[in-house]
């Protein structure tokens, strides 16, 4: 974000920002329910989990990569962390740190093999996916950790400002805030989004760039198990099916929200704004479309079709945009 | 196929029951997991429930995707609209019983539908099938057909449903029961999409198809598939109990090549439920002693009913489901609700 | 030309031909029945419809792109293709035309907003993936169509003659060779190949990428159409799930296959090996009875397996010259 307004007006994020505000006009005008309590704290908690993976997606883009296995990670670490409180009896801070750590480290390993492979995330996480999915249902038989401790569930209930706020939300919009200062103001942040942008000359410069992927898997692995944390705090157990079959369900609303939001699939620039802003409008969007009564059999098309403009209106829009912001 | 069963159903029930005048104010959203072709019958038997109970409105609402966050979602925005009960097939036994709770808070009665959630659970009921209990008198039925003794081989669903355990479980059970005379040569679980079922089902058999006797299935997709590999090999000496109405079982049964089905009673199903949780609005409660049957989940069940059907009744099943509805409708208020 | 040894060693396929064969001759020898004439029909047929997806990813793989919406495209077609059958009542062949049709329709929309736009291939597919399958659902509502007529469910049930090859291989067979024959004897292939090596380069050699990039969608599109029918006729039903587990697979065989993901390296034969292998080895898991919760994790096992020779054989080949790649 740069300081000057003029500026500002110009950047991705002012577009989008705008495109969220027409659709909060459009919906709360023609639907029934939207400006609802309950469903204003609804629509916090799902935004807030999704803001979180889509960020756990971002700094993997940033590196011109993609991790196919977040939500399987994001799995494993909320299954860790279910045995961790339930089984073993940890107390929950200690559990929440372990749960991160499991998160950190599945992605490190995505990292390890990618780099020293060389071949695309995309078929390393591909694999790691469906290996560490299986090993969790293997390890778990598929059974779901349901007493958890009560401090610990009751997180995802609590009401905030009113009972409007979830304070999920407030978790993940840290999540952005410290995001954006990683990579805006300090050396590593500057080095990995160096490393993203063109590997060859960052090298060059003498920054490891092996080093720097790595760090970005392991950051996604660490917000992916945060997101699953989350989710498992809304759901009050960790269960094996909470992304779906192979964690799959997180994949949608991983790469809305960076793409939307303006982070480059090649890698080397990213919008944590953007991203924050991207999942926004996606639940947005899917909340509006169920409460229009489009047919819920039809909502699927509707939101690819939305997808598809949002990007290429993204896209026509990058001339205006000032190309120099890379992270914002 | 699809309507007809819910037709001929509904026909008969709406006929005897006498139509309410005006409107309850009752607005029920039946949700089930995600789009699958057995919740089918939900629709009518919400439009029937309006119809006859006088409700407010009776939708079925279906989440875009079999995902329990999409399946929140869309009971949030449901509520959000005005819905005031929400009848719901867990999108999973565990993970749904926290926005049941949340809508308890909110003043929204809810109730498990087909599927049951685990205690501890604000759910009015559970008002289905028992899972494990179907797969247990399934299997009893398969091994009642193989005269007691044989092989058997069990396909069944995703893994991470906790009802897969749960029917694996329940087959170990029927098997164990029936002494050393029958055994469990292979489980294979995962099939729920078509293709890789027809691939793993049809590998089953070339390798074990001369030894197996018998094949029990207790999810949808393996039943279909299993159906139809057992319909395209000719054989009619495996015996095979299948699970639900898929079209290509009930024709395999009528064909001869699969023993019998265990039916669910989806029509009823929906049906009912809807006027139960009219009643619920209109302050009735659950009877603190009330009679209900308990399962691995739950001990706030109420069978919808679960009926074995072979080759003698298939025709005519249609007429038992509507008994089983009839029945329950009937005795309903008096042997649950205090009004 | 003479064939030896030494070039048949360095085709990306031969070393599939001695796993295919090893693990064939392994699995004979542990249970007889894996020859049996019945296990051959059975991996016939899970191979037929399987090779025609990995070629549907394969040749978008070939410039450089991904196409997430094979499994979407070959699930609208298979409901379409068995829809207009029991619903309007058409003809077979006026029924495949229109499953063709729509193949050939979804891909070029692929292709062309993937050019027009300049997104990439991967966020495109991934909308239209919505899209497609939106489109299937909201005609279904999620129910499948049984009224398959008789000729269709032949087609996929019948062996030809005495032998244990199923009718269904053959159409896979035929396009196979021609797609073989348009990768490696035709300037359409070279200029994809060309363009998923290097699109500036592709560019400066005057091939047009609007006419590469919309011309492999096409293919895709169609072949994922042909994939969706031929499971129709298998399946006997025109069930909309067809199509929703076919992601993982369609990418696993290329790779295993040794297609390089960025573009610029796919052989037609390999990917039909790696189809081979996966089908092989996923009958192999169900003939030994393999715990079901071990499944899961192989095919995953198998690409990471895949990844690493490949990246050996590379390290190997060319030690010499610097490679640096990274993604």
């Amino acid at each position: 974000m740069t300081k000057k307004l003029p500026n500002f007006m110009f950047t991705n994020q002012f577009g989008l920002f705008c495109i969220v505000i027409i659709f909060v006009i459009i919906f709360s005008s023609i639907t029934d329910g939207f400006t609802s309590r309950f469903n204003i704290y609804a629509l916090s908690r799902v935004v807030a989990i999704d803001i979180m993976i889509g960020l756990a997606m971002m700094v993997v883009i940033l590196t011109g990569g993609l991790n196919l296995a977040l939500g399987a990670i994001g799995v494993c670490a909320a299954m860790f962390g279910g045995w961790c409180m339930e089984t073993m009896g940890i107390p929950v801070i200690p559990s929440i740190f372990l749960i991160l750590g499991m998160g950190s480290f599945l992605g490190y390993i995505n990292g390890v093999i990618t780099v020293k492979t060389g071949v695309h995330s995309f078929i390393v996480t591909l694999a790691t996916m469906s290996i560490y999915f299986g090993l969790m249902t293997m390890l778990t038989e598929a059974e779901a950790f349901r007493r958890l401790p009560a401090s610990f569930t009751d997180f995802g209930s609590i009401k905030l400002f009113n009972k409007y706020v979830s304070p999920l939300l407030i978790i993940s919009v840290t999540a952005c805030l410290t995001l954006f200062y990683l990579f805006k103001f300090t050396d590593i942040g500057r080095k990995l989004i160096a490393a993203g942008a063109n590997p060859d000359a960052a090298e060059l410069s003498g920054i490891s760039v092996n080093t720097m992927f790595i760090y970005c898997h392991m950051l996604s692995g660490f917000l992916g198990a945060v997101a699953a944390i989350m989710l498992t705090t809304r759901i009050g157990a960790a269960i094996p099916s909470m992304a779906g079959q192979l964690g799959m369900d997180w994949l949608l609303p991983a790469f809305l929200a960076p793409v939307i939001g303006g982070t480059l699939l090649s890698g080397g620039k990213l919008s944590v704004f953007g991203t924050m802003l991207g999942a926004i409008l996606v639940t947005l969007i899917t909340n509006g479309l169920y409460l229009i009564d489009v047919g819920e059999f039809w909502i699927r098309f509707f939101l690819g079709i939305i997808l598809l403009i949002a990007v290429i209106l993204d896209k026509t829009r990058e001339h205006f945009t000032l190309k120099s912001v890379i992270v914002s | 196929m699809k309507l007809l069963f819910s037709l001929i159903v509904s026909c008969t029930i709406s006929i005897s029951t006498t139509a309410f005048a005006g409107s309850s104010g009752t607005k029920v959203a039946l949700v089930p997991g995600g789009p699958h072709p057995y919740f089918a019958a939900w629709e009518k038997a919400g439009k029937d429930a309006v119809k006859d109970f006088g409700l407010g409105k009776a939708d079925y609402k279906v989440p875009a995707e079999w995902d329990l966050s999409q399946q929140n979602e869309l009971i949030e925005s449901l509520v959000g609209k005005g819905y005031n009960a929400v009848l719901v097939f867990p999108g999973d036994a565990v993970g749904t019983n926290k926005i049941l709770g949340e809508l308890d808070d909110a003043g929204i009665p809810t109730a498990a539908l087909a599927g049951c959630v685990e205690q501890p659970t604000k759910a009015k009921m559970c008002f289905g099938t028992d899972t494990g209990h179907s797969a247990y008198l399934g299997t009893k039925q398969l091994i009642k057909a193989m005269g007691g003794k044989g092989k058997i081989a069990h396909f069944t669903g995703f893994l991470v449903d906790p009802n897969t355990t749960l029917r694996i479980n329940a087959v170990e059970k029927a098997v164990a029961e029936a002494g050393g005379g029958v055994e469990i040569i292979q489980v294979i679980a995962d099939i729920d999409a078509y293709e890789p079922a027809d691939e793993k089902i049809n590998a089953f058999m070339a390798a074990q198809g001369g030894e197996v006797d018998g094949i029990v299935t207790t999810a949808w997709v393996p039943a279909v598939v299993a159906s139809q590999a057992l319909t395209n090999m000719g054989d009619k000496r495996i015996k095979m109990v299948g699970i639900d109405h898929d079209e290509v079982v009930l024709k395999a049964i009528k064909e001869g090549y699969v023993h019998g089905t265990m039916l669910q009673n989806p029509y009823g199903q929906g049906y009912i439920g809807s006027y139960v949780m009219d009643k619920i609005r209109g302050g009735c409660v659950f009877k603190a002693n009330a009679p209900w049957k308990s399962t691995a989940q739950t001990d706030q069940f109420i069978d919808s009913g679960t009926v074995f059907v072979d080759i003698t009744d298939v025709d005519t099943y249609v007429d038992a489901m509507r008994g089983i509805s009839l029945d329950i409708l009937k005795t309903f208020d008096g042997t649950y609700l205090d009004c | 030309m003479t064939i030896t040894l030494q070039t048949l060693l360095k085709k990306d396929w031969f070393g599939l031909l001695i796993v295919v064969i090893l693990s064939g001759i392994l699995i004979t020898l542990f249970k007889p029945a894996f020859l049996s004439s019945f296990n051959l029909y059975v991996l016939m047929v899970s191979t037929s419809y399987m090779l025609i997806i990995a070629l549907a990813q394969m040749i978008i793989i070939s410039i450089g792109q991904m196409n997430l919406s094979v499994g979407a495209i070959g699930g609208l077609v298979a409901i379409s293709f068995s829809g207009v059958m029991e619903v309007y009542h058409l003809s077979v062949p006026l029924a495949i035309f229109i499953g063709l049709a729509i193949g050939v329709i979804c891909g070029f929309l692929n292709g062309f907003i993937t050019v027009k736009s300049g997104i990439s291939a991967f966020i495109i597919t991934l909308a239209t993936l919505y899209i497609f399958k939106g489109i299937n659902l909201g005609i279904t509502e999620a129910e499948p169509f049984y009224e398959i007529p008789s000729a269709v469910k032949n087609f996929g049930n019948a062996k030809i003659g005495g032998t244990p090859i199923p009718y269904l291989i053959i159409i896979p067979i035929i396009i196979t060779v021609l797609m073989w024959v348009l990768m490696n004897r035709t300037e359409t292939g070279r200029h994809m190949l060309a363009y998923g090596n290097s699109v500036q380069s592709a560019e400066l050699l005057g091939i047009s990428s609007s006419k590469v990039v919309i011309t492999a969608h096409v293919i895709s599109g169609t072949l994922a159409a042909v994939a969706g029918m031929l499971v129709v006729c298998r399946l006997q039903l025109g069930t909309p799930n067809i199509g929703d587990s076919w992601l993982l697979p369609s990418f696993a065989a290329p790779v295993i296959g040794g297609a390089i993901l960025a573009g610029g390296k796919v052989d037609v034969i390999a990917t039909s090996l790696g189809v081979l292998i996966v089908a092989i080895i996923s009958q192999a898991l169900v003939i030994f009875k393999i715990d079901p919760f071990f499944v899961q994790i192989f095919l995953g096992l198998m690409i990471l397996l895949a990844v690493f020779i490949n990246r050996y054989r590379e390290y190997k080949q060319e030690a010499s010259r610097k490679v640096f790649t990274h993604d």
